[in-house]
């Protein structure tokens, strides 16, 4: 009965809020994505070699409304096959337009890191089926706080700077297992500057990190009671980290040729994190409602091992297994990869896109060398 | 039934030959009489595209659009913005979906257009040239 009445009232107020006020916008986009991998022990961005349709796939709806005076609200609800289409707002702001040239957005936003985050999942919006995973690899991309868009005119070009403060505790997959992350006080500021062909843009983020690996414990716990060595276990936790992020991106898009690069540099703080830097390059050429295009790029993280300099080797039995343990979770987690794309996008209709892709990937870290290759397909849209 | 079907099948044929030649039309861009803006093609480019935001002498710019798929909007958005239809799908899409704008307001056409231009100042907007009337101001010319 008290669902009942709950529910009566929030029809009520809905009916009053149309009544009253606003014009609602409905807009969304779809991806419909498909993979396989072409050898039975590969797996690569969640697909292996047993076709599947939900890993990639997307679907979002989006409501806005204009609440007058520079006022506006927005939500994106979003539903991902790889979530068991759960819905998930990823998008929910109150947007309010200073100027012209300003506008503030406030509650749920994307995280403004790389080219092409603010729509990284529209996939209509981009030649590939989605960003390479290597450069778009950040553990979180939306955060709830506060952002700033500052858009102006310098000479001939024109100038768009962004800024973020806020924080995100969703949680997030990392080494293998669903982890309950808290990236606290992140900031974020990004330039881009357009002229009609060309697009260049850099940005800069950082965030206060905690994380725990309960699996890591008995090995901080192990440093600890050395007491000589008790600061290697704060070098290896991740606790009230600072993480830092820089990027460099560009497009160029003239008549029919396609050049896109973006460089990133994750240097997540001291902790058993390596330090990652990462590149692709795209070059593309349309033939009509036809785009052909190739990417290729880097991945390469380091760890650090020089936390451990000052350890005796051979001394102690007990601290020779710690060190031999801690060096072991460094390597485990570094990466030497590389991969190429060929893919190609098709206007199927006026709002549908096609897309075909093949990816070789190739990793050759030595404690975990791996190889796989991907084909996959979409159909992606907006309405 | 049958013949229903052919005759709608001719009209189709014929609109889309009658149709087809419109595609090459001039198309111009009108504002208000009471407007003097003076604007380049990368003016009228960077309006349509939701860059610029107000006139050269201040004033804010409200551009309208016309219906995708009609042949006015698909000659605009090729000779003036250099774009193919599903060009301009992705890149207002880029902007709907991330907060950073909308696209303008679609009306159903010329005459609409001229309507709403007559009536404001601030709007500005494309039509065939061969509807165009002295109730509005020619600011450029795309063939």
């Amino acid at each position: 009965m008290a669902l009942f009445k709950k529910l009566l009232l929030v029809c009520c107020l809905l009916f009053s809020w149309q009544a009253s006020a606003a014009e609602i916008d409905f807009s969304g986009f779809a991806t419909i994505a498909g993979g396989l991998t072409l050898d039975e022990d590969e797996a690569l961005a969640g697909y292996d070699d047993k076709f599947s349709f939900d890993n990639g796939s997307l679907i979002a709806l989006q409501a806005s409304s204009d609440l007058g005076n520079g006022w506006g609200v927005t939500a994106q609800l979003l539903a991902r096959g790889s979530e068991q289409w759960d819905m998930n707002a990823e998008w929910a702001y109150v947007s309010y337009d200073a100027s012209d040239n300003w506008r503030l957005l406030f509650g749920r936003q994307r995280a403004p890191f790389y080219m092409y985050s603010d729509f990284l999942d529209v996939s209509y919006a981009y030649h590939w089926i989605e960003p390479p995973s290597g450069v778009y690899s950040l553990p979180f991309d939306v955060f709830d706080g506060v952002g700033s868009i500052y858009s102006s005119s310098m000479g001939e070009f024109d100038s768009t700077i962004q800024l973020a403060y806020g924080r995100n505790r969703d949680g997030a997959v990392l080494v293998g297992e669903e982890r309950d992350t808290d990236f606290s006080e992140f900031l974020s500021a990004s330039w881009t500057l357009n002229r009609d062909w060309l697009t260049l843009r850099a940005s800069y983020a950082r965030a206060e990190l905690v994380i725990p690996f309960d699996e890591f414990q008995p090995l901080l716990d192990g440093w600890r009671g050395t007491v000589t060595f008790a600061g290697i276990a704060d070098d290896l936790e991740l606790s009230d980290d600072s993480g830092n992020f820089s990027s460099f991106g560009f497009i160029v898009d003239r008549e029919s040729f396609l050049l896109i690069g973006e460089v990133t540099k994750v240097d997540p703080g001291d902790n058993f994190f390596p330090d990652q830097d990462s590149y692709y390059v795209t070059l593309g050429k349309r033939f009509g409602d036809v785009l052909l295009h190739v990417t290729y790029g880097e991945d390469e993280d380091v760890s650090d091992y020089t936390i451990f300099a000052n350890v005796p080797a051979g001394v102690d039995p007990g601290l020779d297994f710690l060190l031999a343990q801690s060096q072991g979770v460094l390597a485990s987690v570094e990466e030497d990869s590389s991969f190429y794309t060929i893919g190609l996008r098709w206007e199927v209709s006026s709002s549908v896109a096609a897309k075909f892709e093949f990816t070789k990937f190739e990793d050759e870290q030595p404690l975990l060398a791996a190889e796989a290759s991907l084909f996959q397909f979409a159909l992606t849209t907006v309405f | 039934m049958k013949l229903f079907n052919k005759l709608s099948i001719t009209s189709l044929l014929l609109s889309l030959f009658v149709l087809a030649p419109a595609v090459s039309a001039e198309v111009v861009v009108i504002t208000n009489p009471s407007n003097s803006a003076s604007l380049s093609e990368s003016d009228v480019k960077r309006i349509f595209l939701g860059k610029m935001k107000s006139f050269p002498g201040g004033g804010t710019i409200l551009s309208v659009n016309q219906s995708a798929g009609s042949d006015v909007r698909k000659t605009f958005d090729k000779v003036a913005l250099g774009k193919s239809p599903s060009q301009m799908k992705a890149y207002w899409s880029k902007l709907v979906f991330s907060g950073k704008g909308n696209p303008p307001k679609e009306l159903a056409n010329d005459a609409e257009v001229i309507k709403l231009v007559a009536e404001n100042p601030a709007v500005i907007g494309y039509i065939d040239a061969a509807n165009k009337t002295s109730d509005v101001k020619v600011v450029a010319t795309y063939k």
